[in-house]
């Protein structure tokens, strides 16, 4: 066994750990609302979510090698690029949903890869045309565009069902819920998935073990990326859920319905029309516009103001550990430098993971009462410390 | 800012999403008031012998008419593996 075949066994690990963390950092983005409203129970609602981004990802016919195609120059890229950019994905996905921020995952990954990219080659590998046209003007409008249909969602729905007795209404939305949350899910997988196998494509590429003119991946790819996403959402990030669904508002199936509606007609139009956007930009602003659309609803902007932040940081932080992480790779060099980083990373999450045991957020407390804190810990844990 | 953003796929992505994304949640509304209606109650309180059987039906209507947005949204995620698999090229998808 080779050197080179050890560090693409290497990459591709971290691919599927990347593609794992993208799994249970956006189980929220669909299935916080209903689990918020108890439209569907916690395990049930995560169950779901995963068998429809396990499908999701079988659906996926062109792989999409986007992930880096006009963000930096292809012709650059290698190996060790890639894995020290996954690298800072994997680091930086790890630390917002430790603090139960839901952050972009793709962002958390082109950042990675950004980084990598300065630290090898310097600016001119980067083309910031395409990372500003393509990341970051999305970024800033889809949150805004998806609040904007949620909150005219919520406000008509609520127009149209006034006088009805809650108790109808709740059951009623629960149900209609349910249907456009699954479609979210069923959207991300086939996108999300679609991202991991590109870049394990591109590696496979680069190794000479396919032939660039191959349109598809092999079909072990397929299958351990599909697994991969939905494996992370059957785990949950019930700490992003808990902030999603108890967070921002107190909210109610109608606002379920609403949210999720516009985000999966935003997310896919938006793919429809070639634009690269972030399910969890979408969802969130889904979500904080069905809050403004209910009459006399409260939202509690100092939540989203804090993941508003993490969002404008996640680039620039994950690209700072994707540097880092090229750096040392780099700097020892070979086999030895991308052993180090990757025992380095294992080390980081084990450390992160021992972390969150310490206020651990699970299906059985996941709709606890939000105490006046902009972290999502429970109610239970916060007395009891 | 020419060419940085696609401002026409924007504001198409800004009408057909509060159409699709605004417009169905609504009409489920509708459907839920209309089923309200139909079985006499307004507020809870049923209403003994006021029943309407047209706006049973209409609401029928709105909600099996959200279930066909959805069937179309799954065909839509699905229309590349459909067209690949059976050669029906359906909702935009393209031969490649």
């Amino acid at each position: 066994m080779n050197e080179s075949l050890i560090i693409l066994i290497l990459v591709v690990a971290t691919a599927l750990a990347f593609d794992f963390t993208n799994g249970f950092h956006d189980t929220g983005n669909a299935m916080a609302t209903s689990i918020a409203t108890g439209a569907l129970k916690p395990r049930t609602a995560v169950t779901l979510s995963a068998v429809l981004n396990l499908v999701g990802a079988f659906l996926s016919t062109a792989v999409a090698a986007t992930i880096a195609k006009g963000l930096v120059d292809a012709n650059l890229v290698s190996l060790e690029i890639v894995f020290a950019g996954l690298v800072g994905g994997i680091t930086w996905n790890l630390l917002t949903w430790l603090l139960g921020i839901p952050s972009s995952s793709s962002h958390a990954l082109i950042g990675g890869v950004i980084g990598a990219m300065l630290a090898a080659v310097g600016s001119s590998g980067v083309e910031w045309k395409g990372v500003v046209s393509n990341v970051v003007l999305p970024a800033m409008l889809s949150p805004l565009i998806a609040g904007l249909v949620a909150t005219l969602g919520t406000y008509t729905v609520y127009r149209t069902t006034r006088g009805i007795a809650e108790e109808r209404t709740e059951k009623g939305f629960r149900i209609g819920q349910i249907g456009s949350a699954s479609l979210v899910s069923l959207a991300h997988g086939t996108n999300d998935a679609q991202k991991t196998m590109g870049i394990i494509f591109l590696a496979l590429i680069s190794y000479g073990s396919v032939s660039s003119t191959e349109t598809l991946p092999p079909i072990w790819v397929i299958v351990s990326c599909a697994a991969a996403i939905a494996a992370g959402t059957y785990l949950g990030g019930w700490r992003i859920i808990r902030t999603l669904g108890k967070g921002l508002i107190e909210i109610k199936s109608p606002q379920g319905m609403a949210a999720e509606s516009s985000s999966a007609a935003i997310i896919l139009l938006a793919s429809h029309f070639g634009f690269s956007l972030s399910t969890t930009h979408v969802a969130t602003g889904s979500i904080l516009g069905s809050g403004v659309g209910k009459p006399g609803a409260e939202v509690r902007w100092k939540v989203a103001l804090r993941m508003v932040t993490a969002w404008v940081v996640t680039l620039p932080a994950a690209a700072l550990v994707g540097a880092t992480a090229y750096g040392i790779s780099a700097g020892i060099g070979g086999l030895a430098g991308v052993l180090v980083v990757f025992v380095a990373m294992i080390a980081v999450a084990a450390t992160i993971w021992l972390r969150s045991r310490a206020d651990a957020v699970g299906h059985d407390n996941v709709n606890d009462e939000w105490v006046d804190s902009s972290a999502p810990r429970p109610a239970s844990v916060g007395a009891a410390s | 800012m020419d060419g940085w953003l696609n401002v026409g796929a924007l504001v198409r992505v800004l009408v057909f999403g509060i159409i699709a994304g605004a417009g169905l949640p609504a009409l489920f509304a509708v459907g839920v008031r209309t089923q309200a209606l139909g079985a006499g109650t307004i507020s809870g309180q049923p209403l003994s012998g006021d029943r309407r059987p047209v706006l049973t039906v209409v609401s029928y209507v709105c909600f099996a008419l959200v279930a066909v947005a959805v069937v179309v949204g799954v065909l839509f995620v699905a229309r590349d593996f459909i067209g690949e698999h059976t050669g029906l090229y359906i909702l935009g998808a393209e031969e490649k």
